[in-house]
Parts: C-alpha cells; structure tokens; sequence
C-alpha cells in the first residue's frame, strides 16, 4: 500500500513523504520537497555584499550559516585579508547559532515523538511553569475546544514514555529550552546585530567592537547555555535512548558521509578547524574536493541540464516536469549518495582523530549504550552527535573570547574587484553547507548553494540511486502504516529543513 | 486625533463586524483577566517563507512563547511546534478553514508563488487555494513578516515565480478581508504578540497603512539614538564605525519600525547598536531591486531614493 505521510510537521517547511509500506515495512519511500523560491536566480546581478544578507533569508533557523558561508565565499572572492578577531567574532556568531539550533531541535522538534504530553496531569508538585501547563491541559480537555490542547494534541498513534517522572522531567526541559535558546541567540545577536537574520556580519569581520562589555555578556550567556547542555540535555538524550534503544539501529542511511568541517582555528580559512572536513565513502576518508560535487535532477522539478558542477549550477523551474517529484535537486559526491549533519561532522572528524574530546565524549557514550561508531547512522546516533556537538562548540566558544585582542582590528577593509571567484564552505547544524559566488563588472554573475537538506532529503539521482533519507526509511517496520510514528522519529533525526534544501 | 474611548469605541463596532462574540464586554476587559473560551484559535500557515519569522515569535520576553501559545494566541497549528502531523494534521486544518472548528484568526507567514502555484504546495493542493478557502471563514488575517506583507525577498526583482504579499493576493482574487499587516524580516516578536494581545483582550489595534500604530507609526531615523550624531554630522566612513551610518546606506529614514527604543533579542541588541545600518527590512521596497545595494555610498543613496524603488 501507498501512504503518503506528508506534510510532516516539526521541521522547516514543506517536506512530504510518500512511502510504499508491505507487511508493515517500509519499501520504498519518496521524499518530496514542495516549495521553491529561486534565490541563485534573483541573486544575479545584484551587488556582492548583498549576498550575506539575502542568503541568510534561505532559511531563518540557520540564517547565520550561510551568512558565514557567504562571507567565506566573498573573501575567497574578494582575496581578503581578514583580522584575527574578525574570525573569532564569525566564530562567536556561528558557534552560539549552533548551540540554539540542536537545544530547538531536540526539544521542540523531535521530544513529541517520545515524550507523552498527557503525563502532565498526574503532576503534583509546585513548580509554576508544569502547574500552568497542567491547568491549562486539564482546562483544554475538559473544553467543547474541537482540538484541545493544540498544538501538543493530538498526536501519532504509538508508544511513548511510560514513566510519569520522566515525562514530567522532560516537559519542564521542553520549557526551559525556550528560555535556554533565547540565551544562545542574545549570545550570537551581540555581535551579529540580532537574530533571526544578522545584520552585522560581513566578509572578513563584523561591525560590533569586541570590547568588554560585549565579551562578558557573551561569557555569561554561553555558560548558561552550556550549563543547561551538561545538566538536562545530555541526559535527557540519554533518558530517550534508554526508553528506546532500538533507535541505535533504526534509521540507517546507506551511503557516505561529508562535512566541510567547522569553527577555522586561524584567520585564513584553510586553517584547522574545531571539526575536520572530509569525505567518507566506504569507510575510506579523503579530502573534500568541491568539483566531484554535482547535481541531478533527473527527478526534480527543472528542465536545465542533470549533473552540473556547482559551478556551472542552473535552474530553470518546470513544475510540471514528467516523472519529477521534488523541488530538491539531488547533489551526489563523485556520483554517490551521501550523509550529511551532526553523524557525519562527527564520524569525518573521528575517523582522522582529529579532535581529541569528540573521539573521547564518542568512545565514553558508544560504551555507555554499547554500541559503535558506526551506529551513529542511525535516530538516536544523530540527535547524540548533536549533543557531543554542542558539548565541545560550548568549551570552544569560552576558549575563543580569550583570544580576542581588544585593541586589535576587528573588521577587513575592502577593496572589491571587479571580477572574482570563491568557494565558502562551513557546517550549518544540519551539515555541510558550500556557497560559490563569481564576480563580474563588480556585480554578482552566479551564485551557488548545496545546502544540508538539498542531500539529505534529495530525490534519487540520474542512476536511480535515492537519497539519504529516502535510504534510511526503508526497511523501518510501522505499527500503524496509516500514522507511521517510527518515519517521522527517523525524518526528524536528519532535522530536514526545506527553506534550505529548495532555495 | 481621536481619544481613547473613540477609539475604544470604533474598536468595538469593527470588531463586532468581524464577528467575534461578547464584544462590548471584551472590549472593557482590556484590563482584565482573559476568558479562556472567548480566544479565538490561531491558524499559522506558512507559504514562500524562511521560518525566520516563526524563530523570532519564540525569542519573546515577557509575555514569553509559551505564554503565547497556551493563553493568549490559543495557536491550533505551526507547523514547527504541532504534535500531530500527516494526515491528521491535514484534517485540522481544514476542519478550520471549511469553519467546522471554531473560530480562528489565520496568521501566515511568507509570500505566495502567483504565478507558479505549484511552488508551495501544503498535502496535495497549492498554498494558495487554503487562503482563498480560509477567507470565508475566518475572523480575519495577520501578515506576519515582510514576505506576507510586501512579498519581500521571494519577490525580489528577478524572481521566477511571481511571488506576492497576502494583500496582493486577496486584492487579485476580489477578496477583501480583514488584515493586519505586521513587516520586518523577521519580525520582532512583540509586533505580532502584542498585537494578538490586544486582538484577543481590545479588539482590532488601530492600524495605519494596515499595520499597528503602535509599533509603526515612527521611523527608525526619527527614533535613532545616533540622531544627534547625524545632527552634528558624525558618520560612519566605514564599515565598523560608530556615528551615524547613513553615509553608509542606512535606512531608518526610510523605515517605519519602533527597533531604536525597543531593540532585539530580550533588549540585548539591535542592528544600529551593532553599527550595522538599517537594511529597510520592515519597508514595503526591502531589497526589492538590483540597482539599489543595501550597502551605498552617500552619492548611491541621493541618486536612489525609495521612492524609486518600490
């Protein structure tokens, strides 16, 4: 039977799956992308330095990431010699962006499908956040409301944590989160102007003066942050996986994995990073080389030419394109499918020992649920990956003010070419994301972005290979093939946002 | 100039013709406690959209997001925070729109592909058909965002897929219901909270141009705290100066926006503050064409003016 379990909700934007379901398993699924906007169409022609501000508005979760990735490209392009602090300030943006993103994540968008909402009227205690909740859930379902307690109600058939405590616990982190996440953004807003969508950032620096003042409030929201990361939401990680250990090996996409490495140590962008780039295809790491990238759209909704580089990118919209079902292109590595996000920043810099807290925090939680690295391919492997992310961009980030010169330049000075090239590559929390911007007559002549989501919730490509989380849905058993709460847990591990994937 | 109990007054006698129920009493109530059952339900739908706005509405202070979403806004769906999902999700949402569910304001947030309605599709049918649909049944419309308002970046020159702001799509399709425009990209959270507030404890806030007075009837240059600077012609020269930014682009003169006294994230910052000049992103003409940089010498910015521009 065919079952469409679209549109799936907690996540970005318009995302619909259409799965073949025999015996209760999962055969075939069809991931479809349904919007699109055209950004690298009305980028032409524009002047470069609008690239970080419009880029951002791709999507409005992670505008910072391609605000970074933007300049990252324009420096390239512009051969910008950029201050130390002004990549330590991109750093300071990027890194708190990333802490609220997997905090927004984990607890807003994924903790419904495990945690049960209803627990909350056995709930006896003080606290004033869980009392209100409580009232206010016990006064909706007992209303003439036609969906009470809306948005938390109703929900998917299928278990959820039984234990009352736990689920208590959790919905009072569900809350905390929100304040938690606020704090992350003042932290990124100070130097980026404010957020969503950043006005201060800027190739080669930003505008805001590192002074003290900036600094200490920076500190301090960051320790907040990363208090609430060791305190709550590890464990909380932890307390689902300890509900639900055959997540560790649900969910599985069967390709490679890329990143292109995250948060520059130095100010030239070949620097090591706190994150390593690489590719790993069938076990083997290799550099990443920005031209084996190109994208298919046998099956997507474009009537220009299948398997261009990133550079010769181009989009022609065909809505009505026979045997095309998604706006997403299909961008494979040397021809083959691959991962990206948190498992795959995390596998990609394991692999080369890169970082030594990522290889020990990785060791120490496999041997906790007794599993290996690889089965970081999987549900729970990657909101775990996102926490051991979160974990050490925190540490980084504190590390980072300290190296902060503050009589030191804190922006680049252009000069801007009338002609130029660059390729900007960074990981956005949900992975690897590449801008490519060329320069002529001082205007924008092109302008590339694969984006994190164009991969993970691609379309098969030209050779009928599918995406990664076309992949990773197959073979999943579903209790209920109508409802299917096991696809969603697996679509919302890869975190889809859509804004991004389409543009 | 009206007073308040004129206005009070006109709030009543246009919110009774929106339909909502117990009006007088709401209207008195403005200081009191809210009754529950006397929300209406919020619908949040989102079209050519970021989600940027939708982040913003959860960096809210005081009332906070929960708040919101529990007590004030009643809010039935957003696709980023609803449990349900699929199927059923579909089905609440046209329980509401077919006007089965009670009744609702619809917020959304993005612009609509015009041209190309297959470029935003919700379940099996295109965006645009839920908002001509929901027109009929609902208390009325908040645009949230520039995209909802103006079409912003989706519509900016060069688009492929003829994307328009919410009024654009009534107006063409004949439709003319009640509609709050709320812009910015993204919003500010308060915008579009407290205007809910008062939907829900006043009635329908006095707009101008359809948008809150209360938060749009100034402009960022107007309310700048670096105005005396541009007074004693203390510019910035360069990016990552202090001084007033215009020579280097800003637009507060051109901007309705209350951001100088209300400032972003919780009051922490704001763009000015962080010597990042206004980009205009709450202005009808928001990086609406090719030959006018949000980055302009002095010389660009008198040979461009807005005006030009929308």
């Amino acid at each position: 039977m065919k079952v469409d379990i679209g549109p799936v909700t907690r996540l970005e934007g318009h995302l619909s799956i259409q799965t073949t379901v025999e015996n209760n398993v999962i055969t075939e699924a069809v991931s479809r992308g349904e919007m699109f906007r055209g950004f690298e169409a009305f980028l032409r022609g524009r002047d470069p330095l609008d690239a970080q501000q419009i880029t951002q508005r791709i999507c409005g979760v992670c505008p910072y990431a391609h605000a970074i990735a933007s300049s990252y490209a324009q420096e390239n392009a512009y051969k910008l010699i950029v201050p130390p602090n002004g990549r330590i300030l991109h750093n300071l943006i990027q890194g708190a962006n990333h802490l609220y993103d997997y905090l927004l994540h984990f607890y807003q968008l994924s903790a419904l499908d495990f945690v049960d909402v209803t627990a909350i009227l056995k709930y006896k205690g003080t606290d004033s956040d869980l009392t209100a909740l409580g009232d206010w859930v016990k006064a909706e379902t007992g209303s003439k409301s036609s969906f009470p307690a809306a948005p938390f109600l109703p929900r998917l058939s299928g278990r959820y944590i039984a234990d009352a405590q736990t689920n208590i616990l959790a919905l009072k982190h569900y809350i905390e989160s929100l304040e938690i996440q606020k704090k992350a953004n003042k932290a990124s807003a100070i130097f980026g102007g404010k957020f969503p969508h950043a006005t201060a950032i800027f190739p080669g620096g930003c505008t805001q003066e590192p002074d003290i003042d900036h600094i200490a409030s920076y500190r301090s929201l960051i320790r907040e942050v990363q208090d609430f990361i060791h305190k709550k939401y590890l464990p909380d990680i932890l307390a689902v996986a300890g509900e639900f250990p055959e997540y560790w090996h649900i969910g599985q996409s069967r390709g490679g994995f890329l990143s292109y490495g995250l948060l520059p140590f130095g100010p030239e962008l070949d620097s090591k990073r706190l994150f390593a780039p690489g590719v790993l295809l069938e076990n083997n790491i290799s550099q990443v080389n920005f031209d084996a990238i190109r994208e298919d759209v046998k099956y997507s909704k474009y009537s220009s030419p299948s398997g261009l580089t990133v550079k010769e990118g181009e989009l022609t919209p065909s809505p009505h394109k026979p045997g095309a079902y998604s706006w997403v292109k299909a961008p494979r590595y040397q021809g083959k499918m691959v991962e990206v996000g948190p498992a795959a920043r995390i596998l990609v810099d394991y692999r080369q020992n890169n970082n030594p807290k990522i290889k020990q925090l990785v060791d120490k939680f496999a041997g906790m649920a007794g599993i290996k690295a690889d089965n970081l391919n999987s549900v729970l492997g990657r909101h775990l990956c996102r926490a051991i992310s979160a974990v050490v961009i925190a540490d980084f980030l504190l590390e980072e003010t300290e190296r902060i010169d503050i009589q030191a330049p804190f922006m680049a000075q252009y000069d801007l070419p009338e002609s130029g090239e660059g390729f900007g590559a960074t990981e956005a929390s949900r992975g690897a994301l590449l801008h490519y911007i060329r320069i002529k007559e001082y205007k924008i002549e092109k302008y590339e972005c694969v984006v994190p989501t164009t991969w993970n919730c691609s379309p098969k490509d030209d050779r009928d290979q599918p995406g990664a989380l076309e992949s990773a849905l197959v073979g999943t058993r579903v209790e209920n093939p109508e409802e299917q709460i096991e696809a969603n847990r697996i679509v919302h591990s890869f975190d889809p946002c859509l804004a991004c994937a389409v543009h | 100039m009206m007073d308040r109990r004129e206005f009070l007054k006109m709030a009543a006698c246009l919110s009774a013709s929106f339909g909502i129920t117990q009006l007088p009493g709401m209207v008195y109530a403005a200081l009191k406690k809210i009754d529950p059952a006397g929300v209406p339900r919020l619908l949040y739908l989102q079209g050519q959209s970021c989600t940027g706005c939708s982040i913003s509405l959860l960096q809210a202070e005081s009332p906070n997001a929960v708040s919101m979403i529990t007590q004030y806004s009643k809010l039935s769906f957003h696709t980023d925070l609803s449990a349900t999902s699929g199927k059923q999700a579909l089905n609440l949402i046209e329980d509401y729109i077919s006007g089965k569910a009670g009744e609702y304001y619809l917020a959304v947030e993005g612009s609509i592909p015009w041209d190309m309605p297959e470029a935003c599709v919700i379940g099996d049918k295109p965006f645009a058909d839920y908002l001509a649909a929901a027109a009929k049944t609902m208390n009325g419309a908040i645009a949230v965002g520039t995209c909802a308002t103006h079409g912003g970046i989706p519509a900016a020159e060069g688009n492929l897929t003829g994307a328009v702001s919410l009024k654009e799509f009534y107006k063409r399709k004949e439709i003319n219901p009640l509609l709050i425009e709320i812009p910015g990209c993204s919003v500010h959270p308060d915008w579009v909270w407290k205007t809910i507030i008062h939907l829900v404890q006043v009635g329908l806030p006095e707009l101008i141009n359809g948008q809150p007075k209360l938060f749009f009837s100034r402009k960022v240059h107007e309310l700048c705290p670096r105005y005396h600077d541009f007074q004693q012609e203390i510019f910035a020269l360069k990016l990552g100066d202090k001084g007033c930014l215009f020579k280097l682009g800003c637009l507060g003169p051109d901007t309705y926006a209350d951001c100088p006294t209300r400032w972003w994230n919780g009051g922490q910052t704001w763009c000015i503050d962080a010597n990042a000049p206004c980009i205009g992103c709450a202005a009808p003409s928001f990086a609406a064409k090719k030959n006018f940089p949000f980055y302009r010498s002095f010389e660009q910015t008198m040979n461009g003016t807005s005006e030009d521009n929308k």
